[in-house]
């Protein structure tokens, strides 16, 4: 056939480019700046970076998800930008090291880490069989053992497909994703209760590992879009990744939008219907000094707004509106995990909504070290997964008014 | 050689079919003479149908009094029912809109059928608000109707979102299924001979010519209803565990409950439409198009939202451990080892337990074994309900009004009798409807891709995927 797609841009990342080292430099400033907050005040170094490791840990356990859910529907619509999701993935087994600094904050993050605490709590002994410190170490292990493990796997089966041009690891994706979707279904639901649902140890909601999942993927699909129109910047993939293709993503945040919504409200709904105090007071504390406005603004920016914007299909693909979309969605989510973990911190002198420098300095911390992981090993194989047996149909993929 | 062996994608049309041969296979079915089985089938239908007339004509003579609802027991087997046939009408909109958003082609076999499932399934479903209320004469007064005495439903109430949301369900879902089905009617009118199929085949087809422009219009209309359709099928079951789920019943106020019902829906809709298909493209031939490739899509589906299910049911017991609300962890445990727990090890073994067969390929393929677990999700998902109505109000927060709930004849013979609802309608579809979208069928054939023409010859050449040979490993 005579229609077969080419491609005319060059399809790795400059290798001589220094990004790598100005975000691990950005990211070295802003670890020690927050060491230095640390000596100032330790409990705003631990719950500030708490927010922040959050943050970056959701984005890369949805981009594991996403590549998963891609294997297992033979998709085709998101193999040209696959390469993404599967580098956040690549690097988790390194990433882990980033949740020593949770640990040692235990006794500053959680409550129910002090023994003297629990021995008077009535309701905290009787949870004490999973919220202990020595179970909250292993389970951390298990998840980012299980994490690093399969973001791994799936990004090095995927050069090696790209390399032998051996379509056979298809399968091997499949092998690998199926049985890796459940266990991930799991541990991101208690990886969501140990490190914000405890955060509150009296507190509990069934859906809130499902929550924190909707969460962190509709900031996914924010950064997906973010990167695309980075490398466009950059004059990479111009010609290669299209109008379709982030069509596709626009509709993706859309859709995940709406999704988080429900997941939300519905637990909100319910839980302000039936107003039980054991329930409602973790909404009240978020409800009051400051926080309210988070809460509002959660309701405005992270539903109304990228909900009537991207509703007109013409929308979901125009660079300047997706652009604007997303970044609201990425401040809207750093702010909703502030808003689900502060509160805790200052339950006690109740002193409500205080920004703190060093929020600001874990995020660059962090941000940098994340994105410095990423581009280091983005700039080591082809930007796009090259052999791939959809990838013909997805360069193909139209966009029809 | 690779290590692995790949997969190509399945053809989705089995068979040397081209667009004439799929529309006389589809279109026979309804232009041939009645075949006399299908009028035995139609009898025993109408004979369970009878069934639902003479029990709910009893009741509504007696009063609920015939059935099992005592104290503390207010709610039973017609709420069971209820959402147990709305679960299983989510399948249909699932499939016809989501997937539609979704570009699963392989949806075009089954769309039609799942959608006319969908409607006959809320119509049994919408018996039960029906029926229920003592006095049948004043049901209009669940809706918001203004009148002289300045009564209104309880807006505050999940049961008055239900009437909404069941209803507009409903609406959409209709208007959907017969916006898709108007080429196909135009097909049928114009393959018809007679008159009286002629004129009415004709009068439903709008006019449909065919022409570029009807076309771009019908496209346009799809798509919308799709893109409404669609929160729609999540909003029912929504609404629907909202009805448990805002009051402070132990068992039911959880916040999982919205995702978990419309997961478990989908799961026993899946499986309603498995234990159809196999029957009819055996009867009518059409294994074709509903190939055993499409069955295994839907085993897929079955095990991944049984799992759901599974995964929502461990919430819900983890945090009832977690939460430390004695209540909560009575009532958990009263379902496992309580005067209820056979209803609840049916429904743990048949929801969570046996969608996990599905893992294996062998057992996903075939079709004996997918047709039995069909059935079995159906029996899982109505103990589920069962479960969840039933211990959670027998055993309340006092234990000295606890009481052990049990059907009246009229219950079983109330839901026996709404089969025959469901298979009266059911056979008239097959019947005098097309049971698969042509136009849309013929449109996933590869002759429908333009990219298989040579430009030049105008020659048909259907695309071949060829493997590449690997490279030598160079990681």
């Amino acid at each position: 056939m005579s229609h077969k797609p080419t491609i005319t841009d060059n399809l790795t990342f400059p290798a001589d480019s220094k990004l790598p080292q100005i975000l691990f430099g950005v990211g070295a400033v802003g670890i020690i700046l927050s060491v230095i907050g640390y000596f100032v005040n330790h409990d705003q170094f631990f719950f500030s970076y708490l927010v922040s490791f959050t943050f970056f840990t959701g984005i890369a356990l949805a981009s594991v998800f996403m590549v998963m859910f891609h294997h297992i529907t033979k998709s085709k619509w998101g193999t040209l930008v696959r390469r993404i999701p599967e580098t956040f993935g690549a690097n988790i087994w390194i990433w882990a090291i980033f949740i020593i600094p949770v640990i040692l904050g235990m006794h500053n993050l959680y409550h129910w880490s002090h023994e003297e605490a629990v021995a008077t709590d009535k309701i905290l002994k009787a949870k004490s069989a999973f919220l202990n410190p020595t179970f909250f170490i292993i389970r951390q292990v298990i998840y980012f053992a299980l994490w690093g493990f399969v973001g791994r796997k799936l990004y090095k089966a995927s050069v090696e497909l790209e390399k032998t041009g051996d379509w056979g690891v298809t399968t091997l994706m499949r092998k690998v994703s199926a049985p890796a979707i459940p266990l991930f279904a799991l541990s991101i639901a208690f990886a969501g209760f140990d490190w914000l649902m405890s955060l509150d140890p009296h507190w509990f909601s069934t859906m809130f590992g499902v929550y924190f999942f909707a969460i962190s993927f509709q900031s996914f699909w924010a950064v997906m879009i973010l990167m695309v129109f980075f490398l466009h910047q950059k004059g990479l993939l111009t010609n290669t990744i299209g109008q379709p293709h982030i069509y596709d993503l626009g509709a993706w945040l859309f859709a995940f939008t709406i999704f988080y919504a429900y997941i939300a409200f519905s637990q909100f709904l319910l839980i302000y219907y039936a107003n039980l105090p054991e329930e409602t007071l973790w909404f009240y504390d978020r409800l009051e000094g400051g926080f309210q406005y988070i809460a509002y603004g959660l309701l405005i920016f992270r539903f109304a707004f990228p909900f009537l914007v991207l509703l007109n299909r013409e929308r979901k693909h125009q660079k300047k509106v997706l652009m604007l979309v997303a970044t609201v969605v990425l401040v809207i989510h750093y702010l909703e995990i502030y808003w689900i973990v502060m509160p805790a911190m200052h339950s006690e002198d109740a002193h409500g909504l205080d920004f703190s420098w060093i929020d600001i300095t874990t995020f660059l911390g962090l941000g940098g070290i994340f994105f410095g992981l990423f581009f280091n090993t983005f700039k080591k194989n082809s930007m796009i997964p090259e052999n791939d047996p959809k990838l013909e149909e997805c360069l193909e993929k139209t966009y029809h008014q | 050689m690779s290590k692995y062996e790949y997969i190509p994608e399945p053809a989705l049309v089995k068979g040397n079919h081209d667009f004439a041969s799929l529309t006389k296979l589809v279109t026979d079915v309804n232009l041939r003479p009645t075949p006399k089985p299908w009028y035995a089938a139609m009898l025993l239908a109408n004979a369970f149908l009878g069934v639902f007339l003479i029990a709910v004509g009893y009741l509504i003579w007696e009063g609920t009094g015939v059935w099992g609802l005592m104290n503390p027991v207010g709610w039973g087997w017609a709420i069971i029912n209820f959402v147990w046939w709305v679960g299983i009408g989510h399948a249909g909109t699932l499939i016809s809109a989501i997937l539609f958003l979704f570009r699963q082609d392989w949806r075009t076999a089954i769309n039609r059928f799942a959608e006319a499932m969908t409607i006959f399934a809320v119509i049994c479903a919408l018996m039960f608000p029906g029926i229920h209320v003592g006095r049948i004469w004043v049901i209009y007064w669940v809706f918001p109707i203004p009148n002289q005495m300045g009564m209104w439903p309880n807006f505050n109430s999940p049961l008055l979102w239900d009437v909404f949301a069941v209803s507009t369900y409903f609406t959409v879902s209709l208007l959907f299924w017969y916006v898709g089905l108007i080429p196909d009617l135009a097909t049928l009118r114009d393959k018809a001979t007679d008159k009286i199929r002629k004129f009415s085949y004709g009068l439903f087809a709008l006019g449909w010519t065919g022409s570029n422009r009807a076309w771009w219009n019908y496209e346009k209309a799809y798509m919308i209803l799709a893109g409404l359709a669609t929160p729609l099928v999540l909003s029912v079951h929504t609404i629907v565990s909202f009805d448990f789920a805002v009051s402070m019943i132990p068992g039911w106020h959880t916040t999982i409950f919205p995702p978990y019902f419309v997961a478990g829906a989908i799961f026993s809709g899946f499986a309603m439409v498995l234990t159809l298909m196999i029957v009819a493209r055996k009867i009518y031939g059409m294994e074709d198009i509903m190939t055993n490739d499409h069955m295994e899509k839907m085993n897929i589906i079955i095990m991944v939202t049984g799992s759901m299910v599974g995964f929502a049911y461990m919430m819900e017991f983890f945090i009832a451990w977690y939460s430390g609300v004695e209540y909560e962890k009575a009532i958990f445990i009263l379902r496992a080892t309580g005067p209820y727990a056979w209803a609840y090890w049916i429904m743990m073994t048949c929801n969570v337990l046996s969608p996990q067969f599905f893992w294996f390929k062998k057992l996903r393929t075939s079709v004996g074994f997918t047709f039995f677990i069909s059935i079995v999700v159906n029996i899982g998902m109505w103990f589920e309900r069962f479960v969840i109505t039933v211990t959670s109000l027998a055993n309340d927060y006092l234990p000295s009004s606890w009481d052990y709930y049990s059907p009246t004849i009229w219950d079983v013979l109330t839901y026996v009798g709404t089969f025959g609802i469901f298979f009266t309608l059911f056979l008239a579809f097959l019947r005098f409807l097309p049971m698969v979208a042509i136009a849309e069928i013929k449109a996933v054939l590869p002759q429908a891709d333009p990219h298989n023409y040579d430009e030049e010859t105008q020659e048909f050449h259907p695309h071949v995927v060829e493997v590449p040979q690997p490279k030598a490993e160079t990681v």
